[in-house]
């Protein structure tokens, strides 16, 4: 069983909050490495093999965006990254740089624990070939390019459809509206934001029961979207053990 | 009163310049009057009275109006005893003279002034910076610690140890209650003094408006859990552009505003619709609201009504918040209540810009 417990690399320089974060962490049947400082942290890293990544944006020796860019030149292993920083741009950048989510200090573990499952099932079904994402009641199965309400069928548009895939492939995790764009209308059409509203506001239309009131596809103000994550709690080992 | 204030203000100028400076100032006008005189042999002094400038505009600069006057009349004082004649005499003949000397005192105040307002713009530039730092050096030194609590709670919280235990489970979530309510009164401080310090910068973009309506509910879901939420999302308002961020935060204080002052079990409405403005976000409570004479003063900083400077805890600067960031991103702000005692309704109005394509998109979606 130890052999497959995921493992998770906490990158933080203050010994309080890694403190926690392995509390958290073991409490989720998770094995713990730690580093201080950015370079304890890529090389632990490279040393052995790691299930996700938790990266402190401000560490003492590099910008924790910088370790973000350097792990995703050869590594697509899950990045959350923690933040005091609330400004809403700072967060756009890591995420573009290829982190995976974010949080912002002060955080609660369980959010943090929600984000890095979601993350950790992006990774497992990219291994795996699992095609089906759910989300409340919709299910999005990514093969056959089918989305089901409950039961029923509902017809998309090429874009809608595009929109929602883009977001079921990182279900539970946010997805900039650069990155939206970029997908579903290619690179010429990244300053065109609205489009991107708009077609979110017709999706929620056809797939949530309250378009007004969402359950499913979820905004996160000035940064982007994310598709609810249907994590129940000590679900993640499970999965990753399968 | 106006002229005793003037007088007050002259005082304080006069008493500020430090008994060094004035050592200073005389010295100068010695030490060029001595220069001077052993050139008196050599050329006529009566015409070169003007290197007394030189002192006059140093004073100036370094030290402002005040020690530059007193430089200017030390040297008007040399040069009609020295220079003009009659020699060793106070007394000036020529109007010329009379002219130069009153040129000195003329200089003198002109510099000093402009040396001021420059040294005065350069302090403010530098306090800027300085606050800035100070901004973001408080953030980190005081979310830091205070992550550490919220996440260690948390996993107390959730440790079964705590949650299976009847008597400590309660304090736990106290402390964790406890300790986000620090992290909002940080951030509010935080919000107050980039305010003051102009450090807001709108970063503008197409929203949804019931994105911002949502975010801001599920923010304060805890401050509002003791009250009665019925929240209407008009369909189909248009999109705005604004910065999403900044008008959550203003809305986010409208509605700790009306959980504040209005009792438990209450209901707080909260619409958004299209009335009078293409977008109005309006916050409505059942609590104390307002006497009319008040309409404009709860918008103010530090203002707190008297009625409740007693009862309820709070700052003053809540209203006097949302108004700054909903302002500083071309929205504006309402209140309005029928008295004290029956209830207050504040409204967000939300600017809208014309966008010509964004209901053409049906070409795109092929």
């Amino acid at each position: 069983m130890s052999e497959s417990r995921p493992v998770v690399l906490i990158v933080d320089d203050e010994l309080q909050i890694r403190r926690f974060l392995r509390a958290g962490f073991e409490m989720e049947q998770f094995s713990v490495l730690e580093a201080a400082t950015a370079e304890d942290g890529l090389r632990a890293a490279t040393l052995q093999p790691v299930d996700l990544l938790v990266v402190d944006l401000e560490l003492p020796d590099l910008d924790g965006s910088e370790i973000v860019e350097r792990l995703r030149s050869w590594s697509t292993v899950p990045i959350i990254v923690l933040s005091v920083r609330s400004s809403e741009a700072e967060k756009v950048r890591v995420l573009e740089l290829g982190a995976d989510d974010y949080v912002v200090k002060p955080f609660g573990m369980a959010e943090l624990l929600a984000r890095a499952r979601a993350a950790l099932r992006r990774q497992s079904r990219s291994s795996s070939g699992e095609h089906l994402v759910k989300a409340g009641r919709l299910t999005i199965d990514l093969a056959a390019r089918n989305v089901l309400l409950g039961n029923e069928r509902i017809q998309l548009s090429p874009k809608e459809y595009r929109l929602l895939q883009t977001l079921a492939q990182h279900a539970g995790n946010v997805v900039t509206h650069q990155q939206l764009l970029k997908e579903v209308w290619g690179v010429k059409h990244q300053h065109r934001a609205h489009y991107l509203r708009i077609f979110v506001r017709k999706l929620r239309q056809k797939i949530e029961e309250d378009p007004t009131q969402p359950r499913i596809l979820m905004t996160e103000l000035g940064v982007g979207y994310r598709l609810a994550s249907r994590a129940e709690p000590g679900t993640v080992t499970e999965e990753l053990s399968q | 009163m106006a002229r005793d204030e003037w007088w007050r203000k002259l005082q304080n100028s006069l008493m500020a310049v430090r008994f060094g400076v004035i050592v200073a100032c005389l010295l100068m006008v010695v030490v060029f009057t001595a220069a001077l005189a052993t050139l008196s042999r050599v050329i006529s002094l009566e015409y070169v009275t003007i290197v007394y400038l030189i002192p006059v505009m140093v004073a100036a600069t370094r030290w402002g109006v005040v020690p530059a006057v007193i430089t200017a009349l030390a040297a008007v004082a040399v040069c009609a005893f020295f220079f003009y004649p009659p020699i060793y005499d106070f007394r000036v003949e020529k109007i010329e003279h009379i002219a130069d000397l009153a040129l000195f005192v003329l200089v003198a105040v002109v510099t000093g002034r402009l040396a001021t307002t420059a040294r005065e713009a350069e302090m403010r530039t530098e306090a800027e910076t300085l606050r800035e730092a100070m901004i973001g050096a408080v953030s980190h030194e005081l979310r830091t610690p205070l992550s550490s609590i919220v996440g260690s709670v948390s996993v107390l919280a959730a440790s079964p140890e705590i949650a299976n235990n009847a008597k400590l489970s309660p304090l736990v979530k106290g402390l964790h209650d406890e300790a986000e309510r620090l992290n909002e009164h940080i951030q509010n401080l935080l919000d107050a003094t980039r305010i003051k310090s102009d450090g807001i910068r709108p970063n503008v973009e197409w929203v949804e408006p019931g994105d911002i309506v949502n975010a801001a509910l599920e923010r304060k879901a805890e401050l509002l859990s003791k009250h009665r939420l019925v929240v209407k999302v008009v369909p189909d308002l248009p999109l705005i552009r604004t910065d999403p961020a900044l008008i959550e935060k203003a809305l986010g204080q409208l509605l700790e505003n009306a959980a504040k002052y209005s009792p438990a079990g209450s209901v707080i409405e909260v619409i958004a619709e299209r009335r009078d403005v293409p977008v109005r976000v309006v916050v409505r409570d059942q609590g104390a609201g307002f006497a009319p004479d008040e309409r404009e003063m709860i918008w103010e900083r530090f203002y707190r009504s008297p009625r409740h400077r007693d009862r309820t805890a709070g700052s003053g600067l809540g209203l006097w918040i949302a108004r700054a960031l909903a302002r500083a991103c071309g929205a504006e702000t309402e209140a309005y209540s029928a008295g004290a005692g029956h209830g207050a309704t504040f409204s967000l109005l939300l600017p809208v810009q014309p966008n010509p394509d964004a209901y053409n998109l049906e070409d795109s979606d092929e």
